[in-house]
């Protein structure tokens, strides 16, 4: 692609007539709101994990930050990967985040999300996270300090405050090439319950990109979900 | 007419800014008990605007929703039938019986809702919550029972002029006082008795799939349940409000006694709650009854 005209450009949604004069007010206070508060949902796949409790209590104290732990993923806000991520690991990774309300946030913490620090040779380790999810921050070392994790958050909060923090919505626009990626590691089989291309139909997040090869791979195999049936042993 | 609709009004709302302040007192007294600063002054506000305003919001079906409007709606109901200084709204008329009807509409409406969710943390959550229900309910009944037959009314007006031309009910019936704080943690469900909810073994129980503005509806009603149960057991036994600083006095600090209790405590089994709950405070009840009917 020499020609810039042929990047593909999302655009942003300029169908709605703004009305209200109040509308830039409200959106103002909608990112101050959501970059305030910050319910996140750890999941300690690593060693990094043994640096949040310092975070979140008397010594560093993240709720003064309106940052708190949530236990599941329909609450939370952040999705908190903690170390390296096997490839079944992964699976459940990839289901908690897909349950999750946008916006939302993945923060990868430790050197193994980055590159599979450590575990680089590893045969069942995934070594980039972003080649899978869409991924907002890196806090790289091995392991980060708590000082560096809520230097993290805080950078993750301005961004949502100026309105830069979006990867969420790539997902969803390039649902094609995560879901690809997924399918080189786990199989062509693969399908989780929350149906990405529905929701972005619904709720109008759809990009050129949600739609391809992958997505047709998807739809030969998927299977309907049906409720586990009632057995008796 | 024109003032009653305006009371209509206004009681809900301003039980919900009260019971916001009463969140962030929660927050701030769990954060200095464990040596934290603890959250902003606006952060129990914050997070419901936040919940509101997500943008791909995942619902399970109707009753889904109706559960979560039930939930706040028994509580909105509940705040007019409670007198508060200067505005009584439909207290005269309905009385402690109606309050302890409207009461139980939360739960039932997040019962509901939790089973279209179709999740087994919610479905074991909401069983444990309804049996706490069952379990608090016995000797809430005996200590409204025994309040009622020492005032010699239902009316919750009624109540508060009587105490504030005889003294409060606190100095009148200790006992039941008593029982009716013990009660009063497990109607908050605060800490000894918040087995239902139990974050890390069920995963927030019944609001296990409640997200986006389903979680912000649960996050409007604890407001509106700790202005509740403040208001009501001053209003039983406190005195209730002649103004409105005394009041507000009074409905904080019975709100932070739980709260701290329940701080300091881990929590009870289903089982073993039943069990305190049907022993301690429904003997204090009888107790208390015996010597406000003798």
């Amino acid at each position: 692609m020499s020609d810039l005209k042929q990047i593909p450009v999302v655009a942003k949604e300029t169908g709605k007539e703004r009305t209200n004069p109040l509308a830039n007010v409200f959106d103002e206070l909608i990112r101050f709101a959501q970059a305030r508060s910050m319910f996140m949902l750890h999941y300690c796949t690593g060693c990094g994990a043994i640096e949040l409790p310092p975070a979140m209590t008397s010594r560093f104290d993240m709720e003064r930050l309106g940052i708190q732990p949530m236990v599941t993923p329909r609450q939370a806000d952040i999705l908190l990967i903690t170390g390296y991520v096997s490839i079944k690991t992964l699976k459940r990774i990839i289901l908690t985040y897909e349950q999750m309300p946008s916006p939302k946030y993945v923060i990868g913490i430790c050197s193994c999300t980055v590159n599979g620090g450590m575990y680089w040779q590893s045969y069942a380790t995934a070594k980039k996270l972003n080649e899978y999810l869409p991924v907002d921050l890196y806090i790289a070392g091995c392991m980060p300090r708590p000082e560096a994790v809520i230097e993290g958050l805080r950078l993750l909060m301005d961004n949502i405050k100026s309105g830069k923090s979006e990867p969420w919505k790539d997902y969803y626009q390039r649902y094609d090439y995560y879901l690809g990626n997924q399918q080189h590691l786990f199989g062509d089989d693969w399908q989780t319950p929350t149906d990405i291309i529905g929701e972005a139909e619904h709720f109008g997040l759809m990009g050129p990109e949600t739609e391809g090869e992958h997505t047709r791979l998807l739809q030969q195999h998927q299977q309907p979900l049906e409720p586990h049936k009632m057995r008796l042993k | 007419m024109m003032t009653l609709i305006t009371e209509l009004f206004l009681m809900p709302l301003v039980a919900f800014v009260i019971g916001l302040f009463m969140v962030l007192m929660m927050r701030k007294i769990g954060a200095r008990l464990q040596r934290r600063v603890g959250p902003p002054f606006f952060q129990p506000l914050i997070d419901i605007i936040k919940f509101h305003s997500k943008e791909t919001q995942i619902s399970h079906g109707l009753i889904h929703d109706i559960g979560i409007i039930m939930a706040v709606g028994g509580y909105i109901a509940a705040e007019t039938l409670l007198p508060v200084p200067g505005m009584d709204g439909i207290a005269d008329k309905g009385g402690i019986i109606a309050l302890t009807y409207f009461l139980m509409i939360p739960s039932l409406g997040l019962a509901l809702g939790v089973g279209q969710c179709a999740n087994p943390n919610g479905s074991i959550g909401i069983s444990r919550a309804l049996t706490a229900m069952l379990a608090y309910d016995i000797p809430f009944v005996i200590v409204i029972f025994g309040v009622s037959w020492h005032y010699g009314t239902t009316n919750l007006v009624e109540m508060v002029n009587y105490q504030q031309a005889n003294g409060w009910g606190i100095v009148e019936m200790p006992i039941l006082a008593l029982a009716g704080l013990f009660t009063l943690q497990g109607i908050m469900g605060k800490q000894p008795f918040e087995i239902y909810v139990a974050p890390a073994e069920i995963a927030t129980g019944p609001m296990v799939e409640m997200g986006g503005k389903y979680m912000g509806g649960l996050f409007i009603m604890q407001a509106f349940q700790f202005y509740t149960a403040g208001v009501l057991y001053t209003t039983l036994f406190l005195g209730g409000g002649e103004n409105w600083p005394t009041f507000l006095m009074k409905i904080f600090i019975v709100v932070s006694i739980p709260i701290m209790i329940a701080y300091m405590f881990p929590r009870y089994r289903t089982e073993d709650m039943l069990r305190l709950m049907w022993k301690w405070p429904v003997i204090a009840g009888l107790i208390g009854l015996a010597l406000v009917m003798h």
